[in-house]
């Protein structure tokens, strides 16, 4: 087992460089020129060859990434070139942000998808089966953006129920533990701060959790139905045990391993996907630096981001593997 | 375990159902307690930065003047300009030297004095040997400047190597002329970005990324102190989300109103708050070659463009028609000022008078992205443009390329017509007519290639007339001039649009983009 994780964390590397090598490419290839940025309209020719120097954009693109790797490695994702602050702060600042996000809209999405796909499975081809798959499908299909959109004008504007924007009423700042709200106000008592975080994080997380709620649901069904019609499900309840026990002891434990499967997946990309719901939400995670970072070819930010979210998605499909075997003793990692 | 499992999951969402509507709708209080009755402004993101040498975007402008003072100021309203830590100021006659009288008893947010060592060193720090080449604005707002005395402790004068006489309008401008701390300068270095420390009515509290900057009243201000104690800007991407929260009561001011939100936001009792932008949005003719170094033939398709109608349904009322290149606010402006007017039988005349009684095709260039200036995009406004020239027999081809892109084709004078439009800087007239000077064809700010040598002698008398009497009635003739010679066709001017809560006070908008909040109160 020890030997299995530490070759997966080996793996890391190679995905890493892979990672960083195409965002750098990326970046430097098809967005436009920093330094032009930074000028504005009054970017002449010299002015801009003078801050490419200063910037070190005016060195062979394979030197410039050699650089950013080496001081990348160390931990350095370098000062943004807009507004020249460290990466690493602001990275370290806002990752509880979009971890409390992605958390919350998982919590949602496993509890809602797990429950709708067991219930959909045994009650196959009924109405709810019916109406919960093609919610499913919605879900699946509808576009965040719009999603979040909506819920704004329905539960913000007219129901007036909850906040639109942000991730706490300006003037309440919980104590800074951990960076989660939820947690900081729970632990140090300021029930107002929980009330107000939970509130904004209601809408943004719903919305982000929507697509993995549908697909949470979708292959629970699957599994379940494939479950049981097992035969040791029929032994189960030739035994007389009572349908529920049948269900969730029996049936649900062994399709669980594929779900939790989906169930990392999703939260690997939800901590890396959160880009279009915080982008609607306001929400100052990483997925609103890296668009902002894009939009102004802020190259380390776009590139720290990135390494960061990338770094996070090997690390939780690792964790999801090692669990099958915690679940399922028959996987054995060698 | 079944019952157990549901118990437990409905139980969950009624102990987060009661945290919710049984705790909640309570004060605003928590940590600082101070910013509940805070006046919230809402903008799209983050400022850039808050030292004003070091950034040029609006976000970053609009937070700068809360904190920071420059020497002079524009008045409201329009880009006239006024004193503010000058008291005075007078220009030597040759307008190389000026002299500005400093405000006494001014002292910057962290108790240091404000003097004329605080101007020099503010002055000097955009001069090269110590400038940076990322000071966006550095070389605009001190050009031709030689060197800066400090006369006496308030009186500064500053050597130009050049008359200038827009030299004071850069002086207002609200990046890279508001003036720093020299001590805050000198101990937060590149940190200043977050760290900022002006004369202005508020100073700075928190800025907590992607959320929200707090300022508070400076309470030792040399001026009239701010009428609201604590304010917070708040930081939300979507123009529609940010309307969203002005409706519901949790932001007071938003900036950056959609068109489309416009009629929902009246419905529910916002205030809507138009200023004219200081830009222009312009269609434009390479005059250095065929077709359209043919004046006729310029003035042929000028007369067949229904600007009117652009303004009114391709940007639905939310621009101006423009007279002139000039925004009308801008000190030398001409209300005189005529241009060709749209007329479809006058201009198929036009045309046979240019030497094509039969229409002709000819190649526009356009830029595929929304612009301050053209907030529906290039390619939106290309197509209107086509099939206005299509009713006399004139066929424009488009080609649209992205905003990077088209720089670069812009530059290199593809295609025979090409959409464009200017930003302006420092609210001078000389700052959009220098677009039309020959010598600005160099530096390809003059993409119309256009030469007079009449109308290069009027803006060189304008920027060394120092008397304002004197230089609007140059730039009423140079504004005509360029008119009668239709290098370009003058679309629009934008509109910027905030809107604020019925119980918010006194707030306005200036044509620069940025605005006062000292002055706003909410009732």
């Amino acid at each position: 087992m020890a030997k299995y994780i530490v070759r997966r964390i080996l793996l890391l590397f190679p995905v890493l460089f892979g990672v960083s090598l195409a965002t750098f490419m990326v970046m430097h290839l098809f967005t436009t020129d920093p330094a032009e940025i930074i000028l504005g309209q009054h970017a002449t020719t010299e002015r801009v060859a003078a801050l490419r120097e200063e910037l070190g954009l005016n060195k062979p693109i394979y030197v410039q990434y050699a650089d950013y790797l080496s001081d990348a490695v160390r931990g350095d994702f370098g000062k943004s070139v807009i507004t020249k602050t460290s990466i690493s702060d602001e990275l370290m600042k806002r990752f509880p942000a979009t971890l409390e996000l992605a958390l919350a809209a998982i919590f949602i999405a496993s509890v809602a998808g797990i429950t709708a796909g067991v219930i959909s499975a045994v009650k196959q081809n009924s109405i709810f089966d019916y109406g919960s798959m093609v919610a499913a499908l919605m879900g699946v299909s509808m576009p965040i953006f719009w999603l979040g959109l909506m819920m704004i004008i329905v539960f913000s504007v007219t129901l007036g129920w909850l906040p639109s924007s942000g991730r706490i009423s300006i003037g309440m700042t919980p104590e800074h533990l951990t960076g989660l709200y939820l947690l900081d106000s729970l632990i140090t008592g300021d029930m107002e701060a929980f009330s107000d975080a939970l509130k904004h994080l209601i809408l943004p997380a719903v919305a982000l959790g929507s697509y993995s709620t549908a697909i949470i649901a979708r292959m629970t069904r699957a599994t379940m139905l494939e479950t049981i019609r097992q035969d040791y499900i029929r032994t189960a309840r030739a035994k007389g045990l009572s349908e529920k026990v049948v269900i969730i002891k029996h049936a649900l434990r062994n399709a669980l391993i594929p779900i939790v499967t989906v169930i990392g997946l999703q939260m690997g990309s939800l901590l890396g996907g959160a880009v279009l719901t915080e982008t609607v939400f306001s929400w100052p995670g990483i997925g609103s630096y890296v668009v902002e970072g894009i939009m102004a070819s802020d190259y380390p930010r776009v590139q720290g981001a990135v390494l960061l979210i990338g770094t996070i998605f090997v690390l939780v499909n690792l964790v999801v593997d090692i669990l099958y075997s915690v679940l399922d003793p028959r996987i054995q990692h060698s | 375990m079944y019952k157990k499992g549901w118990a437990a999951l409905v139980s969950m969402v009624l102990v987060a159902g009661l945290v919710v509507t049984g705790c909640g709708g309570g004060a605003k209080t928590g940590g600082s307690s101070s910013t509940g009755k805070a006046l919230v402004y809402a903008q799209g993101s983050d400022p850039r930065g808050l030292d004003p040498a070091f950034v040029d975007d609006g976000e970053s402008a609009k937070i700068i003047t809360q904190i920071y003072e420059g020497l002079v100021r524009f008045k409201s309203g329009s880009t006239e300009i006024q004193p503010l830590l000058a008291t005075e100021w007078n220009v030597s006659p040759d307008g190389k030297e000026w002299t500005f009288k400093l405000r006494q008893g001014v002292k910057f947010h962290d108790g240091t004095p404000f003097n004329a060592q605080a101007v020099k060193f503010n002055i000097e720090r955009q001069l090269p040997p110590n400038a940076n080449a990322d000071m966006p604005y550095a070389e605009f707002t001190y050009d031709g400047v030689k060197k800066v005395d400090a006369v006496d402790d308030y009186t500064v004068k500053i050597t130009l190597d050049k008359p200038s006489a827009a030299f004071l309008a850069n002086l207002a401008m609200p990046i890279a002329a508001p003036l720093v701390s020299p001590e805050a300068a000198k101990k937060y270095g590149d940190k200043l970005m977050e760290n900022p420390v002006g004369t202005g009515p508020y100073k700075f509290v928190k800025w907590e990324k992607g959320q929200m900057i707090e300022l508070a009243a400076f309470d030792e201000y040399w001026g009239e102190k701010a009428k609201t104690k604590n304010v917070v800007y708040k930081f939300t991407k979507e123009n529609s989300v940010r309307a969203s929260d002005l409706m519901t009561g949790s932001v007071d001011i938003m900036d950056g109103v959609d068109t489309n939100d416009v009629k929902t936001l009246e419905e529910k009792g916002m205030k809507l708050i138009k200023t004219p932008g200081m830009n222009i949005n312009y269609m434009g003719f390479y005059t250095n070659k065929a077709p359209f170094n043919n004046l006729e033939l310029r003035k042929a398709i000028a007369m067949a463009i229904n600007r009117k109608n652009l303004v009114d349904f391709l940007y639905q009322g939310n621009a101006q028609l423009p007279n002139s290149v000039l925004p009308d606010f801008i000190p030398g402006y001409s209300k005189d000022a005529k241009y060709l007017d749209y007329n479809v039988e006058e201009a198929k005349k036009q045309l046979a008078k240019a030497g094509y009684p039969n229409g002709f095709s000819f190649n526009a260039i356009t830029y595929s992205n929304p612009r301050p200036y053209n907030p529906v995009n290039g390619e939106k406004l290309a197509a209107a443009i086509q099939a206005d020239l299509a009713k006399i027999g004139v066929t424009m081809n488009i080609k649209s390329y992205p905003w990077k892109e088209y720089k670069e084709v812009l530059k290199n004078g593809e295609g025979d017509a090409y959409f464009y439009g200017w930003i302006g800087d420092n609210g001078d007239a000389d700052n959009f007519l220098m677009l039309l000077d020959t010598a600005q064809i160099k530096g390809s700010l003059n993409s119309s290639k256009y030469s007079n040598p009449k109308l290069d002698q009027m803006l060189e008398e304008g920027r060394t007339t120092m008397d304002p009497v004197k230089r609007a009635q140059i730039y009423a003739q140079a504004q005509q001039l360029i008119n009668d010679d239709v290098p370009w066709v003058p679309i629009s001017h934008s509109v910027d649009m905030a809107a604020v809560r019925p119980n918010v006070k006194g707030f306005d908008l200036h044509p620069t983009g940025v605005h006062w909040l000292d002055i706003v109160t909410k009732e």
